[in-house]
């Protein structure tokens, strides 16, 4: 009932990252893929402010197909988004935010949240994402 | 004069030395009022130890990838000089290829030997002097805890293998040496999933060069992984500020299905 049209795009793209990376519990690329960057806008539905990594859901509206697509992202826990100037109600059911992120490797409508920006204000605020870090041997440093 | 203005005292005296470097601009580590080095900051100099992205026990080299963190000791092996068993370097090239999809740190599992100092999130080394014990607080181990016992006893014959073993330690000048035995298998003992078996004992070194550094150093005896024991570690700063927070990770984990790892 959020959804609006609203224009989704995936692709490559130069992204400000707002905040420093942080380390999370668990391999970024196992489940996200660097390769799949996503920007996206929409409606929030939803916010699970819980551990390990708070999730937020909004709607998105393919421009092409008219179809919605509810989309998860994945961020930091609630504690380090609260260094960051997170608020638990720093963002409201209904709300319009610009979503960059990288797209989950399963497929699914899943991807972790790199900047978020609240339409409504233009407040951008960090996500406390993990992506920009060595993860494991081997992990190229971005 | 109360035991915590004492430990204010003699913290505020021994941070304001000299003792552990030449350099003005280094703070040397703080020390309790007997002079035992401390792992915590003066009292009311809130922070603690966080491990850094890219800190490993083994470095691998590759072409196209940087992997050796500023934070590793200088005396770390290389991937192909650990001496693996050949199952356990097949283990651990499938956990790399896989890009640690089945780390059990990510299924919220308790994170055993060097496993804990390179977990994100902080954790804390508190000395209780009451019950002759040093126990680790690790925020992201999840919210984990272990205790080293430190009044002397031995390690119990036949231990049940659990999560962080059996832990004695002692000092050695300014090193805290800690030997631990009884592990279970249902841990990797670092990020980079290196193997083990429940015959793993470990000799984990800590000190504190200045009061900004942390340098842990773990030794891996486990003769049904490994040929020979073999060491590394990795520098761990301080960060002003950190405090230990409410981290439950078995809370809303939805990373364990969404871990697929590479995908053709």
């Amino acid at each position: 009932m959020f959804c609006k049209a609203i224009a989704w795009a995936v692709g490559f793209g130069s992204l400000a990252v707002i905040a420093s990376p942080a380390l999370a519990h668990h391999s970024f690329r196992s489940q996200y893929d660097a390769d799949q960057p996503v920007t996206l806008t929409g409606y929030v539905t939803k916010i699970d402010w819980m551990n390990p990594h708070v999730y937020f859901y909004i709607d998105v509206v393919d421009a092409e197909t008219g179809e919605a697509e509810n989309w998860g992202f994945e961020m930091g826990p609630p504690h380090m988004l609260e260094r960051r100037g997170w608020k638990r109600n720093s963002m409201q059911i209904g709300d319009e935010l610009e979503v960059h992120g990288t797209r989950a490797r399963d497929g699914s409508f899943t991807a972790n949240a790199r900047r978020v920006m609240l339409k409504a204000t233009g407040e951008v605020l960090g996500a406390a994402s993990s992506e920009s870090q060595t993860i494991t041997t081997g992990e190229p440093a971005r | 004069m109360t035991p915590a203005a004492v430990l204010v005292a003699a913290l505020a005296a021994s941070s304001g030395s000299s003792q552990d470097t030449n350099s003005t601009d280094v703070r040397p580590a703080p020390r309790w009022p007997d002079g035992t080095l401390s792992f915590t900051g003066p009292p009311g100099e809130i922070g603690n130890w966080d491990g850094r992205p890219g800190s490993t026990l083994g470095a691998n080299v590759f072409e196209d990838a940087l992997d050796v963190s500023e934070f590793n000791l200088p005396t770390n092996l290389r991937i192909d000089e650990i001496p693996f068993k050949p199952w356990a370097r097949a283990l651990y090239d499938y956990r790399q290829a896989t890009f640690t999809k089945d780390d059990p740190h990510t299924r919220c599992k308790p994170s055993g030997g060097a496993r804990m100092f390179h977990t994100p999130y902080g954790f804390e080394i508190l000395a209780l002097p009451d019950t002759a014990e040093i126990i680790f607080l690790s925020v992201g181990a999840p919210h984990s805890w272990r205790v080293v016992h430190m009044d002397g006893r031995a390690h119990p014959k036949n231990p049940e293998p659990t999560w962080f073993g059996h832990s004695v330690g002692h000092w050695e000048g300014d090193t805290l040496v800690i030997d631990t035995v009884g592990f279970n298998e249902g841990f990797w003992i670092s990020r980079e999933g290196l193997p083990h078996t429940s015959q793993l004992h470990t000799i984990e070194r800590l000190s504190r060069p200045d009061f900004d550094t942390l340098r842990y150093e773990i030794t891996i005896d486990d003769p049904g992984a490994y040929t020979e024991t073999w060491s590394g570690g990795w520098l761990i700063p301080w960060i002003p500020g950190n405090e230990p927070f409410d981290y439950l990770c078995q809370e809303n984990n939805l990373d364990v299905g969404r871990m697929v790892g590479p995908r053709e």
